[in-house]
């Protein structure tokens, strides 16, 4: 217990930790304050000079020559069938045409903010690990703390549990203030949300919390195991990256089975369909033949859990076998 | 191995070999045996690539030895290394602290590690001489304050068994005197302070016993007196208006007799004036008559000598090197 405050202490202290998971609170406000702003009503002034607008355009005799044009002839603008009644709805303005300007609606930010901010958070929290770690490594103060506490098990799964548990509070510190200030907006501005969608916005986030953790724990365990804080950000974009290339080159059906960023995003948004470049079809195979390949959440968890678990176990035991510098 | 309780320190046939990146084999330990006695300051003398600090980084748990086993307090380490080790401060190579962190903040993470309490951090920083820059961050210390620091940090725990390595390095004179004042207090106090250290004068000045070490093996142990009194030859230097005559003087006698520049230096005479008493009777006279002391300096090189002549050829590693195998690569 005495081993595990110290590292608390370490973790919070470590400028670095300090300085990412304040970047993170940064531009999770950021990105929270940008769709309410987007989102805000619009004011009357904006209405009327909307309106405005509108009329412009109207009295515009190009366009009223334009429009005269479609309705003597609406299938040339709008095919067979068409009426005048088409050229009105497509041609003529309204005011919603010149406000542009969405709603606050808690769905549509779950499949594009909400997942952007879990794969942003969780990067970043891969990176609060390493650092962690790397401090001591590059430091050299990991020898003067096993001069205290010699049992390196002790040691290395303490500081697991602080780099696990810390980015996974601060995750969801971070995801519990976005959801909740958008669905205190949104609730303000009279926009209903319904159950379902929190209970999947719930999930969402709880997935995205196991994620940073994950991530914490895996780029600490990572970096115990590389001792090198810049050596394990690069193996990881060489992972990230050079996984995917690879990938793309291999002649296997179905290899974007093993994309890290598949899986990732199956993960995150409770399986995923994707394309498969690996997959060729024929024109003999005709329908039959789906270029798409469903990657479910327990494929994104069993891939992400296997290179997560190999980590932790070559990390703990050349950790405990070792000499340290 | 055999469990002395009056000593601290013992290894048996200690051995450590590395593997370089390029993979060729390098023995840095080869087969020490090491005894420290329990109480005052030993000093570990050995020159560079000797083996000191691979030899207390085993001891410490912070490298595995190949072969060989090794004991404090006669616990068998590093199985039993958690149970002795809260008796135990020690400082190996480099001071090693978080470079963000304030000396203060730096000891009180490791006083909290093993319990202690936070005033004990304040006494241990003024016992170095850190008071009032103990709030300053470790990276804006010079290297004799580093020193001073990693020194506290060992006295945080009480330690009845203190390993320094070459805890003088950067320090200014007064540093120096303080230190070395503070190394001897403790072993007079009942702790047993291992110093490993290049700085023979040092050694000879603060240890009673010392052991030296060469290309990875113990060479010679014991009380300093005793270490210098069986190497001690005796000498006498002889200063004299014609040198070339002293020399077929005392060449009738049965004394070594050599040129050291333009004086004599005599070896056998067992008694000064017995060298005056020849000289007198071919009408020369002494105007210099000085014997030769050995000391600790003398021993040491001549026994490190001896051995890079007559060594085995085994390849040694460099203490400064070590992490530059594959067993240690540092961040």
């Amino acid at each position: 217990m005495r081993l595990l405050r110290v590292e608390v202490s370490r973790f919070f202290s470590r400028r670095a930790v300090v300085l990412l998971v304040l970047g993170a609170a940064l531009l999770t406000g950021l990105l929270a304050g940008s769709r309410i702003w987007d989102t805000r009503p619009v004011t009357a002034s904006e209405l009327a000079e909307a309106k405005a607008q509108v009329a412009e355009q109207l009295a515009q005799p190009d366009f009223q020559r334009e429009l005269r044009t479609c309705r003597d002839d609406p299938e040339t603008y709008f095919g067979p069938g068409a009426t005048s009644a088409d050229c009105d709805v497509n041609l003529v303005p309204t005011t919603e045409n010149y406000l542009n300007r969405a709603t606050l609606d808690l769905a549509q930010e779950r499949r594009g903010n909400g997942t952007a901010l879990v794969v942003f958070v969780a990067a970043l929290m891969i990176i609060v690990g390493t650092t962690y770690a790397g401090g001591d490594w590059h430091t050299g103060s990991i020898s003067n703390q096993l001069l205290f506490e010699p049992r390196r098990t002790r040691v290395w799964v303490t500081k697991a549990l602080v780099a696990l548990v810390g980015c996974g509070v601060v995750a969801a510190v971070l995801l519990a203030a976005f959801w909740t200030a958008l669905a205190l907006v949104a609730d303000a501005r009279g926009v209903s949300t319904g159950s379902g969608t929190v209970s999947l916005i719930a999930w969402e986030s709880l997935r995205g919390v196991a994620l940073a953790a994950a991530g914490g724990l895996g780029g600490y365990a990572l970096t115990m195991l590389l001792r090198h804080t810049v050596g394990t950000l690069a193996l990881l974009f060489a992972y990230a990256a050079g996984g995917e290339a690879l990938l793309a080159l291999l002649p296997v059906d179905g290899s974007a089975r093993f994309s890290p960023t598949y899986n990732l995003f199956a993960w995150v948004r409770d399986g995923v369909r994707v394309y498969d470049q690996s997959v060729v079809c024929s024109p003999s195979q005709g329908p039959t033949c789906d270029q798409r390949l469903s990657i479910t959440l327990v494929d994104g968890a069993t891939y992400l859990g296997v290179l997560l678990l190999v980590t932790l176990v070559l990390s703990a035991v050349l950790f405990r076998r070792r000499d340290v510098p | 191995m055999p469990g002395t309780s009056d000593l601290v320190v013992e290894t048996t046939g200690l051995r450590k070999e590395f593997r370089t990146r390029r993979g060729r084999k390098v023995v840095a330990v080869d087969g020490l045996d090491l005894a420290v006695p329990a109480g005052g300051v030993h000093g570990f003398l050995g020159p560079n690539g000797s083996g000191k600090t691979t030899t207390i980084r085993m001891l410490l748990g912070l490298a595995r030895p190949t072969t060989g086993s090794m004991a404090l307090f006669g616990e068998p380490v590093p199985r039993r290394l958690p149970q002795v080790m809260g008796r135990i401060g020690a400082v190996v190579e480099q001071p090693k602290f978080v470079p963000a962190f304030t000396g203060r903040r730096n000891l009180t993470l490791l006083a909290h590690t093993v319990g202690v309490p936070t005033k004990a951090v304040d006494a241990a920083i003024a016992q170095v001489g850190l008071s009032g820059r103990e709030k300053e961050r470790y990276k804006g210390y010079s290297l004799g304050m580093k020193q001073r620091l990693a020194i506290a940090a060992t006295l945080l725990k009480s330690p009845d068994l203190l390993i320094l390595d070459e805890p003088t390095n950067g320090l200014d004179p007064a540093g120096i005197r303080d230190i070395r004042t503070m190394i001897r207090e403790l072993g007079e106090n009942g702790v047993t302070v291992l110093l490993s250290s290049h700085i023979l004068a040092e050694v000879q000045q603060v240890c009673h016993s010392v052991s030296i070490i060469g290309r990875g093996r113990l060479l010679a142990s014991g009380a300093v007196e005793d270490l210098v009194g069986e190497q001690q030859v005796k000498q006498v230097r002889v200063g004299v208006a014609d040198p070339g005559a002293a020399q077929r003087a005392l060449q009738a006698t049965r004394w070594k007799v050599g040129r050291d520049g333009d004086r004599l230096v005599v070896e056998g005479a067992e008694h000064a004036e017995d060298i005056t008493r020849v000289l007198a009777g071919h009408d020369i006279y002494v105007r210099e008559l000085t014997p030769v002391r050995a000391d600790l300096e003398s021993v040491f090189l001549q026994l490190t000598h001896d051995t890079s002549l007559h060594g085995s050829g085994s390849a040694v590693v460099d203490d400064d090197t070590t992490d530059e195998t594959t067993e240690g690569g540092a961040a």
